[in-house]
């Protein structure tokens, strides 16, 4: 082979590949499209592929094995004529109560560790525990918690009620749905906590001085300092929480399976699913709950984004 | 031209994504003419193919067994048969669990076969192991899991439907006889509460799938009609409505409701125990349970008093007989996607299992080939008339367990129905009428689903 051909040949292809690199634009889009890849095909594989099969499914009258028959929006049909879909949902006015509850607790415990008490760290800590147990274990816990004459009989009983007279707390269906959602509270309250305390360590410490020198006691110091300035936070919370609350599953699954009247939306979605083998039905259930948190969310944006432009007008005002 | 790159990227790995989970399916099975080298019936189990190589993957509803007595089985098959691997896999929630297992198509190569699978199905996902013609003389039950006269499925057993109660309990509350219809029951259960300190009837109400045992009494046992569940049940109208001589499916669902509406049960269903429920019977904490003969092995083996477990007919009587269901367990099942090699590897395991290691005796069931001596257990059924459903007419293979799906009543595969009758008897939000009117009605517009004109 001729030396020199060889050579030019070698410095233009090099010449070439030098001119595609050394264009950092192009560099970056490389990188940013390999490093996207994996978190992207892990998302496409197990998120917006089953959603878009499950969207498919509620369009058809299927079981798992078998033939599927298309039956266009029937399954949206019997969601919305079947009484037992939105009684289900009632439930979730239980943990939608609860879920004020775990905000507040969790506000509040956010602003007392947020001051450095004596065990701060410790508490912090247990407080934030549950939220790192799987929750089926939660379940489990919880089951023998409220077993008649268990955990929470025992406790009752050292502080001198006897055991007849307490109730049976998963089979009383007065108060079987508000117990549930206090295990619910214990479960989810840690983070919610974790994320308030982030927030308020970022209020600037010189206005709780200037506060009090102003005379303000600590009420004074959270409600007109602290709570506005993470309000974002709160607002964010809020909007998980009630979607929370609309789509429980875990804790009545495994507690009480549905029983006595605990049969939350997603409880029921399982059973039709997997139990009565409505393939179909139940996803239609699943689209119309997505249909739904969507709404919840909107609402609720709207309603911060009414708060705050007439906060923003009320300060105009003042500073008038 | 970035967003250009970056939608094509995203599109791309979305059609990745498709395929890398689009392409099972069961009727697209990989497998389907492999055909064992050997029919079923023609296997001489030690003799055939000893040299044979397989891996075999078998999922079993016997949780309990997995790593006790299926382990001596499989050393036992291993010693004809070295080559052969064999796993077992125990699955909790057998049949819904299954199921989904089932879709996926690569599963292992032997199941029992989930009652959810409608007859015509059976040939997508399971292999033919023979005509029926090959079995009738030969084994009980094995109409089991059949469409078109082919069979899919060998029974593991056969079982009985009746009540395991506690002998001492029983003696001690002052019963010399059995109670044989369910107002005697509810006496009997009333004399066990006042009487001794035991549990009367214990209803296993957390664990869920042991209410379905409830299901197995309202044909056969509860009529004595062995055309009731796959024929009459399918087109009478108003099944689930009470007979005044208190006999049918009504009769044994009010016994449950007027057991635990009398507060007969345990206190707190919510919380029962199915694991500990074993040392407890054994041990004459409780007086009865309604399950089926499969049951009786697992309580003699709960604790020290084995000979105080009993087993006896459901208490109802028709015409003043008592009849009791006889029918076939769980099914074994042999994967349509399985090779050549695993199919035959997987019948002869299946043959060895019917014919020679002695599961059905030791878990107290009827052996399923005919002849083969009865457990001990059964022994207060030799005056009851064992009373075995016939399968349902040709073209009709299937109308059960649509309408049964349907309904969402679900009998024998969720206990939700069941689960029902027990939180209205505590509630007292509903009476026993009003549950079966609502369970007639769900069943009537599923059979008018169906096409079936219900008479």
């Amino acid at each position: 082979m001729d030396m020199a051909a060889h050579h030019t040949e070698v410095g233009l292809s090099k010449r070439k590949r030098q001119l595609k690199w050394s264009n950092v634009n192009v560099q970056k889009v490389v990188v940013t499209l390999t490093f996207l890849f994996v978190p992207l095909f892990l998302l496409v594989l197990f998120t917006y592929l089953p959603f878009f099969k499950m969207v498919q499914f509620s369009f058809y009258d299927m079981k798992y094995i078998g033939a599927r028959k298309f039956v266009g929006l029937q399954n949206y049909v019997d969601v919305f004529t079947r009484d037992d879909c939105f009684n289900a949902l009632k439930l979730s006015l239980y943990y939608m109560v609860g879920s004020v509850v775990q905000l507040a607790l969790a506000l509040l415990f956010a602003t007392i560790l947020s001051f450095n008490p004596k065990g701060g760290n410790f508490f912090r800590g247990a407080l934030y525990f549950p939220s790192l147990v799987c929750g089926i274990a939660v379940g489990f816990i919880f089951k023998y918690f409220y077993t008649h004459g268990f955990v929470l009989d025992s406790i009752l009983g050292l502080l001198g009620i006897p055991e007849d007279m307490l109730p049976f707390w998963l089979k009383d269906i007065r108060i079987n749905n508000w117990v549930l959602v206090a295990s619910s509270i214990w479960r989810y309250m840690g983070q919610n906590m974790v994320l308030f305390i982030g927030a308020i360590a970022s209020v600037d410490k010189t206005q709780y001085e200037a506060a009090a020198i102003d005379g303000a006691n600590a009420w004074h110091r959270f409600r007109y300092i602290i709570l506005p300035s993470i309000r974002t936070i709160v607002v964010l919370n809020m909007i998980l929480a009630i979607s929370g609350s609309l789509s429980v599953f875990e804790i009545p699954y495994v507690i009480t399976d549905g029983g006595f009247g605990t049969s939350t939306y997603f409880v029921l979605m399982d059973k039709l699913a997997h139990a009565n083998q409505k393939v179909g039905l139940a996803s239609a259930m699943a689209v119309v709950l997505l249909v739904l948190i969507l709404l919840v969310s909107a609402v609720q944006k709207l309603a911060e984004k009414k708060l705050d432009s007439g906060i923003r007008t009320s300060k105009r005002r003042a500073r008038k | 031209m970035k967003h250009r790159i970056l939608a094509l990227v995203l599109a791309g790995m979305l059609t990745a994504a498709a395929t890398a989970c689009g392409s099972t399916n069961g009727k697209t099975s990989k497998n389907a003419d492999a055909k064992p080298t050997v029919a079923y019936k023609d296997m001489q189990v030690g003799e055939t193919a000893t040299d044979l190589k397989a891996d075999l993957k078998i999922l079993t509803n016997r949780t309990d067994l997995v790593d006790s007595d299926f382990q001596d089985y499989i050393s036992e098959f291993n010693a004809m048969y070295p080559n052969i691997t064999i796993t077992y896999e125990g699955i909790t929630d057998y049949d819904t669990d299954a199921t989904t297992r089932l879709s996926s198509g690569d599963w292992g190569d032997i199941c029992c076969i989930p009652t959810t699978v409608d007859k015509s199905e059976l040939s997508n996902y399971f292999e033919k192991i023979g005509d029926y013609g090959d079995f009738k003389d030969t084994y009980e039950f094995a109409d089991k899991q059949m469409f078109n006269n082919e069979v899919y499925g060998i029974p593991t057993m056969g079982n009985v439907s009746g009540v395991v109660y506690n002998k001492a309990v029983f003696e001690k509350a002052g019963i010399t006889e059995l109670p044989t219809d369910p107002e005697t029951f509810l006496a009997d259960l009333k004399l066990i509460q006042e009487k001794t300190d035991a549990i009367p009837l214990y209803t296993n109400y957390a664990a869920g799938w042991t209410l379905t045992a409830w299901d197995a009494y309202i044909s056969g046992g509860a009529t004595g009609d062995a055309d009731f569940k796959n024929n009459k049940l399918v087109h009478s109208k108003d099944p689930f409505a009470k007979h005044d001589d208190m006999t049918g499916p009504f009769a044994v669902y009010d016994t449950l409701y007027e057991a635990v509406k009398q507060g007969l049960t345990e206190e707190d269903p919510t919380t029962t125990d199915w694991e500990g429920c074993k040392a407890q019977i054994n041990e004459g904490n409780i007086g009865c349970m309604v399950l089926g003969s499969w049951a009786v092995p697992q309580m003699q083996a709960g604790g020290p008093n084995a000979d105080d477990i009993a087993y006896m007919p459901f208490p109802i009587s028709v015409d003043g007989k008592q009849y009791a269901s006889a029918s076939a367990d769980y099914c074994y099942g042999v994967n349509v996607n399985s090779t050549s090699e695993e199919k035959t590897a997987a019948m002869l395991y299946i043959k060895w299992l019917t014919e020679s290691s002695g599961f059905a005796k030791t878990q107290g069931g009827i052996p399923i080939v005919k002849g083969d001596a009865y457990p001990d257990s059964l022994e207060s059924f030799q005056s009851i008339t064992l009373v075995t459903d016939n399968p349902a007419p040709a073209g009709e293979e299937d109308l059960f367990g649509k309408i049964n799906n349907d309904s969402e009543i679900s009998l024998d595969s969720d206990s939700t129905h069941v689960a029902s009758i027990i939180e209205a008897a505590i509630g007292g939000n509903q009476t026993m009428e009003e549950i079966a009117d609502e369970w007639n009605a769900a069943w009537t517009s599923a059979q008018e689903k169906n096409g079936v004109t219900p008479e």
